[in-house]
C-alpha cells in the first residue's frame, strides 16, 4: 500500500510511470507511462474481452440444440425484436445490419 | 461495433428465427465465421437495469441526458458463452443497439451487480 496526493507519481522498476493526475469524488484519473509491448487496460475489460473470445468459439450443432432446447417449452412466450428493426425478411428468418 | 478482445468486429446483422427464440444470432459482415449467440437481457432478467457509461452514450450517439430505456430507446443483448460446464450470459458487458441509428456498443459496466458470467439456467431449475 502507499498513499499519494494528486499529481505524484509512483515508479514500478525503470520503465512504469504511474501519475494520480485527478482525484475526484468517487474516482481517481490515473496517468501511465509503460513500454509499449505491455498492455494497460481496465480488468473489466480484460475480462470481458477473454469472454467475447470464449463465446466467439462456434459451439457444436449438438451443443447449440440444447441450448435451444433449454428455452421449450417454457412457460413464456418470447417476443420477437420488433419489426421495424428489420430490413428484408425472409421465411423465418429476419437481417438487418447494425453499423458502428 | 467494436468488441474488446477481437481485433476485428465492426457491422453485425441480428439473424432470429422463432424456432430459436429468444436466442438472437449476431452475424459479422467481415469475418463469415465469427458469431455471437446472444439473448434479450430482459429475458434473462426482467428487472435488469441498464447502465451506460458516458463514452459508450458518445458511441451510440445518445444526447438525451437520462440513461436509454431498454426497449424503447436500446436494445440490449447479452452474449452467451455455450460451454460444457455450463452456458454463461455476460450481464457485465451487454450489447447495446441504438434502435433510432443502430450504432452498437458493448456497454463494459466497471462496477456491475452483474457478472461477465452469469449461470443460465441453474436458478431457474425446478426445486426437486
Amino acid at each position: 500500500m502507499m498513499t499519494r496526493r494528486q499529481g505524484e507519481t509512483i515508479l514500478i522498476g525503470d520503465e512504469i510511470e504511474i501519475v494520480i493526475s485527478h482525484i475526484g469524488r468517487s474516482r481517481v484519473k490515473v496517468g501511465i507511462r509503460a513500454p509499449r509491448q505491455l498492455l494497460v487496460i481496465a480488468q473489466e475489460v480484460k475480462l470481458v474481452g477473454d469472454e467475447n473470445r470464449a463465446a466467439a468459439l462456434a459451439p457444436s450443432v449438438a451443443a447449440l440444440t440444447a441450448f435451444v432446447a433449454q428455452f421449450q417449452p417454457s412457460p413464456h412466450t418470447f417476443p420477437l425484436l420488433p419489426e421495424e428493426l428489420f430490413v428484408g425478411q425472409d421465411a423465418g428468418t429476419k437481417t438487418e445490419r447494425i453499423s458502428k | 461495433m467494436a468488441c474488446p478482445g477481437l481485433r476485428i468486429a465492426a457491422n453485425f446483422v441480428p439473424v432470429q428465427s422463432p424456432a430459436c427464440a429468444p436466442i438472437v444470432f449476431l452475424q459479422s459482415l467481415e469475418e463469415p465465421s465469427l458469431r455471437f449467440i446472444t439473448i434479450p437481457v430482459l429475458v434473462l432478467d426482467p428487472q435488469y437495469r441498464l447502465q451506460v457509461m458516458d463514452q459508450d452514450l458518445e458511441i451510440l450517439d445518445w444526447r438525451a441526458k437520462r440513461q436509454p430505456q431498454v426497449g424503447e430507446d436500446v436494445l440490449c443483448l447479452a452474449v452467451v458463452s455455450i460451454r460444457e460446464s455450463g452456458s454463461t450470459a455476460n450481464l457485465m458487458a451487454p450489447l447495446v443497439v441504438n434502435l433510432q441509428n443502430h450504432k452498437a456498443v458493448q456497454a463494459v459496466v466497471p462496477q456491475s451487480n452483474y457478472s461477465h458470467q452469469e449461470a443460465l439456467f441453474a436458478a431457474e431449475a425446478p426445486p426437486c
